[in-house]
């Protein structure tokens, strides 16, 4: 990221054959077409090379800094498709404020995991607190929003995000145990 | 703050990291965890599990052209990391107006006389036209129908703030093909001309971003059509 700062096209092109497929995928994950995915990952790189000097390491991983600007971008086009009011902008700052540094171990220990093993953490969830995560995490829902989607009490969309997130931060741990 | 005003919030930080708060209250939030170590601690331990939800996404390869368009904004962004790698031989022409149209027509007709021009004959309506150029820079013209490609090799990296853009002759007048690019990393750079109906010539000049609206710069390649 120093190399990308000071506006090296080289560095930023490894930067981008490192995390450019998870982006991609992110991207085509949340909008679901492959043109608005390309949109929406070529946004997000060009910003971050534009703005690349404004990573701060101690706010966490460049990985998870990076996802988090794509995923950002591709709720935010489907709010606008869908006319939603957009709970998050572009911008990719406040978003990034947001994410300060977690435990510096865990994150060595993400970047281990294998798509699968994680999928599998998501996958081993009841179906009821995948969805409502999913929901928010993919979807771009609040859990307002969720709340009504589902006819479910406010209260309770809560309560299931939490459970699910301990139970996959659980299973993190043991993994790393 | 009294405990049951602690645990509202405390209910609430997954839905915050799942960005799931309404802006309103991930406010009330971030001002109870300024104050509220416990739920401070308690963030942190979570967060790796939504960091987790990315990775979990099963894996789509992005096309390559992504990879491209992407790296060609960027060098086009790009500052030159040393000196004298940008076009040595450039010289930028003033500003060319209307008024000096004609003296335009004659610089772009004397650009592309002299070049190889040769029919490659590639069947149907394809014609590839082959073009040297004095400081490298190698051109192939591929028509197709109404359509041309214009793909350049051995093209140096331009100085921060400029573009390439394609121009095409018609008859006597010089048009702006409306194709702004930027070379690759390994010199090569393409150009669409979408509309090649009428077109003598080709060309490609170094321009501020943006484009111009007349050329204004010396061409680095020139491609004679034939006809």
């Amino acid at each position: 990221m120093p190399l990308i700062s000071e506006k090296d096209a080289g560095a930023f092109e490894v930067f981008y054959d490192r995390h450019g497929a998870a982006a991609y995928s992110l991207a085509y994950r949340i909008v679901g077409e492959r043109a608005a995915a390309e949109d929406v990952t070529q946004e997000a790189f060009v910003s971050i090379w534009r703005s690349g000097g404004r990573f701060d390491r101690a706010r966490g991983s460049v990985r998870s800094w990076t996802l988090g600007i794509v995923r950002n971008r591709a709720i935010d086009l489907l709010r606008t498709r869908s006319s939603r009011t957009p709970k998050l902008g572009f911008d990719d700052e406040a978003a990034l404020e947001q994410r300060p540094s977690g435990d510096l171990t865990d994150q060595e220990a993400l970047r281990r995991e294998t798509a699968e093993e994680v999928r599998g953490a998501l996958g081993a969830l009841p179906g009821e607190q995948s969805k409502v995560i999913e929901l928010a995490y993919f979807g771009g829902f609040s859990q307002s929003e969720i709340a009504e989607m589902l006819s479910l009490p406010l209260g309770t969309v809560k309560g299931r995000m939490r459970l699910g997130l301990e139970k996959i931060r659980g299973r993190l741990a043991e993994e790393l145990a | 703050m009294n405990e049951r005003e602690h645990e509202a919030r405390r209910d609430e930080l997954a839905a915050y990291l799942l960005g799931a708060l309404d802006p309103g209250e991930a406010a009330e939030l971030e001002r109870h965890l300024a104050g509220c170590e416990e739920c401070r601690t308690e963030l942190t331990w979570l967060r790796p599990a939504v960091q987790t939800l990315p990775e979990s996404v099963e894996r789509v390869e992005p096309p390559a052209e992504l990879r491209t368009r992407i790296m060609a904004e960027v060098e086009a962004d790009a500052q030159p990391k040393q000196a004298g790698i940008h076009l040595s031989w450039k010289k930028r022409l003033p500003a060319l107006r209307p008024a000096i149209g004609l003296a335009v027509v004659a610089f772009f007709a004397a650009a592309v006389a002299g070049y190889a021009i040769r029919d490659a004959g590639g069947g149907g309506n394809a014609t590839t036209v082959a073009a040297g150029h004095a400081p490298g820079v190698t051109a192939k013209m591929v028509r197709e129908g109404d359509t041309g490609t214009l793909r350049l090799a051995n093209v140096h990296r331009l100085p921060r703030g400029e573009v390439l853009q394609a121009w095409v002759r018609r008859g006597k007048r010089i048009e702006s093909a409306k194709s702004l690019f930027v070379p690759n990393r390994d010199g090569t750079a393409t150009a669409v001309i979408d509309d090649m109906q009428g077109v003598n010539a080709v060309m490609v000049t170094t321009e501020p971003r943006g484009g111009s609206k007349y050329p204004t710069s010396k061409p680095i390649v020139a491609v004679a059509i034939p006809r």
